[in-house]
């Protein structure tokens, strides 16, 4: 499924960035820029998820989340900088599902918008991941190759995850790190190689090898 | 009153009265009257003088001393014009009035004063929200480009986030009984919030994070806390030793849910530990290491204040240990349950 994400946010550069962000990650965007009339516009589109800028320049985010409520359930975030327990409030009295604050973390930006959708439009994404007839099923946190299986760690899943998701490119150190850390698990350069090392092991021993390789001085890949 | 004046201020009015006696005396003693009788008349009217100047004297003394209870009951002791009761006599009537003009003026001031403050202050709030427009383009920037640059960038950026906060935080920690809501949040939630506030910040000073997950919950503001453990989180790496650790943890006691956060820093010295909550208290770690402004921990006490969280420190050689105590309440708990 394509997934559609309208962006109504009236700073052009936040709204150019925060398409390459989220181009980045494998959803469609689209972003309004004329600010005559959104609802309608938003009724053409007809998106799947919303993201909500409070002040806008003719009617504010509240007045025009109403205004899509009365055609749409697609699940509005407002990403707005006023973090007033008012502004809060009243998003929430007004349908919008979440309510995510500048400067935002794109991380959770993004952990928010998976989320979303995951409730609104269920059994969309596939849980299984295969490369090179390698396959990770994030449900049970395993990863399998001709038949053999073996369990990994929630630091190994997630690394797994990573490369997997960045398949033939390579991933720096600093990026597994940071991706890591965005997932709540702090892991240092140190741990890192350990659990690399640790993957290598568990894969070696279901008859998969040099599957991760190492860049050096860059990173890794699969 | 203080009587030994009132008496003072009769002084006049006996030396008139001696002076008639006198008068009276010698007029009478001319008409033929002997001294017996004139001595009962002046007798008489001493009596009589000093009757009334007693009695009015007393009387004074109480209506005296019932402005003066009043005035120490009255909370906004500049109000005080406003309740006095309306003057007797042609004397006090004009301090009455010259009170009343003071006390007019002065309102007046505080008004002025009040409004302008208030005006700042929303606008020093909205200049913080329109702030936030470049901050956020800039780390979106950023993110899109990453590269060694750009995450020290991004470090920098965090860092002008966090004076921001601090800056709207100071303006609203002085009314904040309109600016928090209070729900059941998750305490690791928050921690993790905090973190990733900071991720830049961790990642590049190789801080080495233990955080022992907890499903405890505890009622407060979230946004307020994660204020508060990024203020914690800074200070930690800013007074750190080479391999900083930082260390979250939780434990429950009694009726109280602790929330540590444990540096193996360079520690607070003894003698600066019960100051640190002070504003602009910099301590012998803050000469040292040049950058302290005594404002984050000043802070965060008084959010905590606010919050109603204890908040404590600990240190010694091998780091500094701050503690959050939230109560728990069994009210909640129990009309939940």
């Amino acid at each position: 499924m394509n997934t559609e994400i309208l962006i109504i946010e009236d700073d052009p550069v936040i709204r150019k960035e925060l398409q390459t962000v989220l181009e980045g990650n494998k959803y469609h965007t689209s972003a309004i820029e004329d600010f005559s009339d959104v609802t309608e516009q938003v009724r053409k589109i007809n998106p799947h998820l919303i993201l909500l800028d409070i002040k806008l320049p003719q009617e504010n985010g509240f007045t025009i989340c109403s205004g899509i409520r009365s055609f749409s359930q697609a699940p509005i975030i407002f990403v707005t900088s006023c973090n007033t327990d008012m502004d809060e409030l009243n998003s929430i009295m007004l349908g919008g599902d979440a309510f995510i604050t500048k400067p935002y973390h794109t991380a959770i930006l993004l952990a928010k918008i998976a989320s979303l959708l995951k409730r609104a439009y269920p059994d969309t994404q596939s849980r299984h991941l295969t490369y090179q007839g390698v396959s990770l099923s994030l449900e049970t946190g395993t990863i399998e190759a001709e038949g053999k299986q073996t369990e990994l760690t929630k630091n190994e899943l997630k690394i797994m995850y990573y490369l997997f998701e960045h398949a033939g490119t390579i991933c720096t150190r600093a990026d597994l790190i940071e991706y890591l850390w965005d997932n709540q698990l702090y892991v240092d350069d140190n741990a890192l190689s350990v659990n690399i090392g640790r993957i290598r092991e568990k894969l070696s021993k279901i008859g998969v090898k040099d599957f991760i390789k190492t860049k050096h001085r860059q990173g890794y890949t699969l | 009153m203080n009587g030994k004046q009132y008496w003072k201020d009769k002084i006049p009015l006996f030396l008139i009265n001696i002076v008639c006696m006198v008068l009276l005396s010698v007029f009478l003693l001319f008409v033929g009257n002997n001294a017996d009788s004139i001595a009962v008349i002046l007798i008489i009217w001493t009596m009589l003088l000093a009757g009334v100047l007693t009695f009015t004297y007393h009387q004074r003394k109480r209506r005296l001393n019932k402005l003066v209870k009043m005035a120490e009951g009255l909370e906004e002791k500049y109000l005080l014009s406003e309740m006095l009761p309306e003057p007797e006599h042609a004397e006090e009537q004009v301090y009455f009035q010259l009170l009343k003009m003071a006390s007019k003026s002065m309102l007046e001031q505080i008004g002025t004063v009040a409004r302008e403050r208030q005006e700042y202050r929303e606008y020093i709030e909205q200049w913080i929200h329109e702030i936030k427009t470049p901050i956020t383009a800039m780390k979106l920037l950023c993110e899109n480009h990453k590269e060694p640059f750009t995450r020290e960038m991004m470090r920098e950026l965090e860092k002008t986030n966090r004076f921001t906060e601090q800056a709207l935080y100071y303006a609203r920690s002085e009314y904040t009984e309109k600016d928090y809501s209070v729900q059941e949040i998750r305490l690791f939630d928050v921690v993790h919030q905090a973190i990733a506030d900071n991720k830049y910040l961790l990642l590049q000073n190789q801080v080495a994070l233990e955080t022992e997950e907890s499903e405890l919950t505890v009622y407060s503001d979230d946004k307020w806390l994660r204020f508060i453990l990024d203020q914690l989180i800074v200070n930690a790496v800013k007074y750190s030793r080479e391999h900083p650790v930082l260390h979250f943890y939780t434990k429950v006691q009694g009726d109280q849910i602790f929330l540590f956060v444990e540096d193996h820093g360079i520690g607070i010295c003894a003698n600066d530990l019960p100051r640190i909550f002070e504003k602009g208290f910099t301590g012998k770690n803050g000469r040292i290491r040049q950058n302290a402004t005594g404002i984050g921990l000043y802070l965060c006490k008084r959010l905590c204040d606010k919050l109603g969280i204890g908040i404590a420190a600990q240190s010694g050689e091998t780091g500094t240990t701050m503690i959050l105590s939230f109560q728990i309440n069994h009210f909640i708990h129990q009309v939940q349950g």
